[in-house]
């Protein structure tokens, strides 16, 4: 079987300095070109091809990259991420209607939310078993919908109707249906989530999460300060969920807790194992085809769940570390010795 | 399809084909096509409800396309929005950017209708819901996110919710309701609605239960201990039949009362009829069965299945459009010219016109009663 | 509310208990797959739900009864219950094992984690969910009542109901033949031998497949009796109620210390009661949030639930 990320990885490091910025240029240029191609094989049926991109797919994307660093990253199983994509999009619900703060300002608001609630959740939960923090994570998603439902303050059932969109930056203008603006926006936070996180991983936090990953106890003995890192991760996975959620409520105008349902988790999860777990290249990939895919095939209409479930189990059967699979650092070293 | 027909359906997309659009709609035996669209939940959870919709619809078409099988074909465009609000915020800018659709059926569920509606109201799409009853779409005071392209042939929880605690304490002395709802917008609305119209004491005990509760032992005891004895449920059939029949079954004797959430003809099949005599429901109209037998005979015997919940409504929601049709409007400015003048017969008999926000005028709330494991029609709640 | 919770005290607990019985089972099924893989069986919500409509097709289609038939007394309603508890059983088993080769034995041999194995589980328990809605047109469905609900009997002010007292002791008696059959027979021993130590008992001349085949089964086995208890109290299903009581047994297994069959039967017992008991207390509305407060303190205060072992002895 050929490996794409292998043949990637190779062309990349073969590259200059000037072939980096080249290839990165044109890979952007292209993913930027994306919402042009509405009227190619691409298009959706019945769903609007331009919206697709932005919800799910870029939106995904995101969340799955956050995901990633909880999961792929420190080897940490959430279940419940949708939770924070929740309070990122009812801190601009609320703050978005009940104050005249504009989405930019809402933005950090809406991230600092997040991440305090990661960090309310992580301290406790991270001290459990890894088995458990499936459970807990689940539940606590369940939670943030369940209060949503029930409290009076966030609209309950019927949710917040009338969310602002975002003031005009530069001249840009923010309209409801320029999916496209949106769909830049949300290509331009993509970016910076993908800068920070390998930032991150070539730095003292990514060693720390990878030996967490791949034998905790292990990693405890030899010094690093595990829980702290596990909390480390979580927020920040929990900070790109918010940033999404302050955006998906600016873009819908309306949120309701049946938007933030347990299958989002689930949903994200299955991106980043699908994709390939670690490897953000791979996790990006998994969230475009399994964002991507529901729509494209809305001809099946009636039996289209059916068949999205049959390409997870066969997916996972047939490659089962993903479309693109984590570097395997073992290889990779004993490749340099034999050199 | 006979085989004419279909010879005229060949030769005419032929023609449209060789020749465009314009020679095939002045050609005499070429029906013009027209399209319409369905929004609802025809996968995932709540897609019964859709799926009952959408066959309402079918079959008004089907009939509709028979009657003027020369003249006009009409077409419809099924979205699944799975009922829920993100998935509609997707489907509508589709919908409304094909420019074919010149009337949408639907959205069937109220959170999907107003994630939708910006789209629909930017390309003046005009909107005829069989099912979503918020009150807040078309109230003014909320801002009227319905105005202008949003219109409903079904009368709002803020008519039924009153009518339902009418009739469900009707003929009672010294009503103590005990009142349940589902969580959902539908369910708590009406129970919002109803508030106010209730006497004092006569309302001894409120409960809130997910609609995924399948054990309700909580709830019942609840119903005992505050001396209900009319028990009104503000949700849907598939929850409803359940919570009834273990309601009785724990030896609860007074009154069972819903709204049209719950009257769907599935509703009686769910539990004995010995459970289920009795339970009063409203709706603003009627199932088919109740309207003509012979109805619900045709219906069966041209969609291949029983007709559902809010069939009567889908089917009226059709003909709002396809009387407009009917008479040339092409378009969706004049289809939503049409609509706002409409005046004409629901299938159970009573005047369909909109007021300016988009409201079924006069619409009236029957009242139906379950005998011997049949929903019969007891007559409008006065 | 204190006064009334008494008064009303002894009706929550039984209807907590019948409830908790069936949660049991099903938990039966996620916790002895853990204890052979270290893995979350996701597709067993959809093995229950399943069985739910084996045990409806059993007595609506086999035996022909309706929602206006007289009900089954004597000999007959033993048959009738016999036959669809045992049919549903052999359904839902036979599944269980289905999902096993699906969705889990190549992963396992290929060595791939934890991860993959879960999204080719949720992938299955999604293919089943979408094939039963599809064959039902979405509907939900009614069992028609073989058995009257008869009360048998009165404890305090509370009525006690026969269908329920079935469900207790049938499901009492299933769980011990369960936990002498762990705890006795040869293959008893072999699925606990894998289940503390998979590498030790390969050595030892066990065949791993088999053993979690046969664990695989066993789950389902169980799995299936909750979905003709649940049948039998609630006599309805759909095709989605899977996720709901899945989610539901799933916190059981792991309230009572999840790989572990002593810790799904307290764990299950627990939930039932306190989930009946916050319904009723701080309204249904909190049910959920109650439930996730009380399981974020058990694992903090005991991380292995109620009756886990500690760690190095589950652990390898």
């Amino acid at each position: 079987m050929i490996n794409i990320r292998d043949k990637g990885a190779q062309v990349w490091e073969n590259s200059g300095r000037t072939g980096r910025v080249a290839i990165a240029t044109l890979v952007i240029a292209v993913v930027a070109s994306l919402p042009f191609m509405g009227g190619t094989i691409l298009n959706t049926p019945i769903a609007s091809y331009e919206s697709v991109l932005v919800y799910p797919i870029a939106m995904f994307v995101l969340m799955a990259i956050g995901l990633n660093i909880v999961i792929g990253k420190s080897g940490l199983l959430d279940l419940g991420y949708v939770a924070f994509f929740a309070i990122g999009a009812y801190t601009m619900g609320l703050l978005g209607t009940k104050t005249g703060l504009n989405t930019w300002e809402i933005l950090p608001i809406g991230i600092a939310m997040s991440m305090f609630a990661g960090l309310v959740l992580g301290v406790p939960a991270l001290k459990l078993r890894g088995d458990y923090l499936a459970i807990i994570t689940l539940g606590f998603g369940e939670i943030v919908r369940i209060v949503a439902l029930n409290l009076g303050a966030l609209g309950r059932s019927e949710g917040i109707i009338g969310i602002p969109t975002p003031p005009p930056v530069f001249g840009i203008e923010f309209s409801f249906d320029s999916h496209r603006i949106y769909y830049w926006t949300l290509l331009i936070m993509i970016l910076l989530a993908i800068w920070m996180v390998r930032r991150l991983s070539a730095r003292r936090a990514g060693r720390a999460w990878e030996s967490i990953r791949q034998d905790e106890d292990v990693a405890e003995l030899l010094g690093v300060p595990t829980f702290r890192y596990k909390i480390w991760a979580f927020v920040l996975g929990a900070s790109v969920g918010g940033a999404a959620g302050v955006i998906y409520a600016s873009k819908t105008l309306f949120i309701a807790p049946d938007n933030f349902t347990l299958q989002i988790s689930i949903l994200i999860l299955a991106c980043v194992v699908f994709g390939g777990m670690g490897n953000i290249w791979g996790v990006i990939l998994g969230a475009v085809v399994l964002g991507y895919l529901p729509d494209r095939i809305r001809f099946l209409s009636e039996a289209r769940l059916l068949v999205f479930g049959l390409v997870l189990v066969l997916m996972m059967n047939l490659r089962p570390d993903g479309l693109l699979p984590r570097k395997k650092r073992e290889k990779a070293i004993k490749a340099k010795e034999a050199v | 399809m006979n085989k004419k027909l279909t010879t005229s359906l060949v030769f005419a997309s032929v023609a449209s084909l060789i020749f465009g659009v314009t020679t095939a709609s002045t050609a005499q035996a070429a029906p013009k096509k027209i399209t319409l669209a369905f929004q609802g939940p025809l996968t995932g959870e709540e897609a019964q409800v859709g799926q009952d919709e959408v066959a309402g619809v079918e079959y008004a078409i089907k009939l509709f396309n028979a009657k003027y099988k020369n003249k006009y074909q009409v077409l419809l465009v099924k979205a699944d929005d799975q009922g829920a609000p993100d998935q509609a915020a997707k489907v509508a800018p589709g919908i409304a950017s094909n420019a074919k659709i010149i009337g949408l059926i639907g959205a069937a569920y109220s959170g999907a209708t107003i994630a939708s509606l910006p789209y629909y109201k930017q390309r003046n799409l005009p909107m005829v819901s069989p099912s979503a009853t918020r009150v807040s779409i078309t109230d003014p005071a909320a801002g009227a996110i319905g105005f202008p392209v949003f219109h409903r042939v079904v009368v709002t929880d803020k008519v039924q919710g009153p009518s339902l605690f009418k009739l469900a304490t009707k003929g009672v002395a010294g009503p103590k309701a005990f009142i349940v709802d589902d969580q959902s917008a539908y369910g708590v609305g009406l129970v919002d609605y109803m508030k106010p119209v209730i006497p004092a004491g006569q309302a001894v005990g409120y409960d809130s239960v997910s609609d995924k509760t399948t054990d309700w032992s909580a709830t019942i005891a609840k119903v005992k201990t505050a001396g209900a004895n009319v028990v009104i449920y503000t949700g849907y059939f598939p929850q409803a039949a359940p919570f009834f029949k273990q309601l009785r079954d724990s030896g609860y004797t007074g009154i069972l009362a819903g709204g049209d959430g719950v009257l769907s003809p599935s509703f009686p099949t769910l539990a004995p009829a010995a459970v289920l005599e009795g339970v009063r429901l409203t709706a603003g109209t009627v199932p088919l069965a109740e309207i003509s037998a012979k109805l619900e005979a045709d219906f069966k015997k041209k969609m291949g299945k029983a007709s559902g919940v809010y069939a009567a409504e889908s089917i009226d929601a059709a003909n709002v459009f396809l009387s407009c049709v009917a008479k040339g409007v092409s378009t969706r400015a004049a289809m939503l010219k049409c609509v706002k003048a409409y005046k004409g017969k629901s299938l159970t008999g009573s005047t369909i016109k909109f007021d300016i926000n988009g409201d079924v005028a006069g619409g009236a709330m029957n009242g139906f009663e379950v005998r011997n494991g049949v929903i019969k029609f007891t007559g409008a709640i006065k | 509310m204190i006064g009334n919770f008494f008064d009303q005290f002894w009706s929550l607990t039984f209807g907590g208990l019948s409830l908790g019985f069936i949660y049991i089972l099903i938990a039966l099924g996620y916790t002895l797959v853990y204890g052979v893989l270290r893995m979350i069986n996701f597709a067993n919500s959809e093995i229950f739900m399943v069985g739910t409509f084996a045990t409806v097709i059993v007595i609506r289609d086999l035996y022909k009864f309706t929602q206006s038939s007289e009900y089954a007394t004597g000999f007959r309603l033993w048959l009738v219950l016999g036959t669809a508890l045992i049919i549903t059983m052999i359904i839902s088993g036979l599944l269980s094992m289905v999902v096993e080769l699906v969705a889990y034995r190549r992963l396992r041999r290929r060595n791939s984690g934890v991860l993959a194995p879960l999204i080719s589980a949720i992938g299955v328990s999604m293919v089943l969910a979408e094939s039963v809605r599809i064959m039902t047109d979405s509907r939900p469905v009614a069992s028609p009542r073989a058995m009257e609900k008869s009360f048998i009997g009165k404890f305090f002010d509370a009525d006690i109901r026969l269908d329920n007292t079935i469900i207790v002791i049938a499901a009492l008696l299933l769980f011990f033949t369960l936990w002498n059959f762990i705890n006795r027979t040869r293959l008893g021993k072999a699925i606990r031998a894998v289940s503390m130590n998979p590498s030790a008992a390969k050595l030892m001349g066990i065949d791993i497949d088999k053993i979690v085949s046969a664990t695989f089964l066993i789950g389902g086995v169980m799995t299936g009796a909750a979905g003709f208890f649940y049948v039998l109290k609630y006599e309805n299903t759909a095709s989605s109620i899977g996720f709901e009581l899945g989610i539901a047994a799933f916190t059981a297994a792991i309230l009572g210390g999840i790989g572990n069959i002593k810790g799904a039967f307290f764990g299950g017992l627990a939930l039932g009661l306190l989930e009946t008991y916050a319904s009723f207390f701080l309204g249904t509305q909190w049910k959920a949030v109650t439930v996730f407060i009380v399981l974020v303190m058990v694992l903090y205060t005991r991380p292995n639930g109620l009756f886990g072992e500690s760690i190095t002895q589950t652990r390898v």
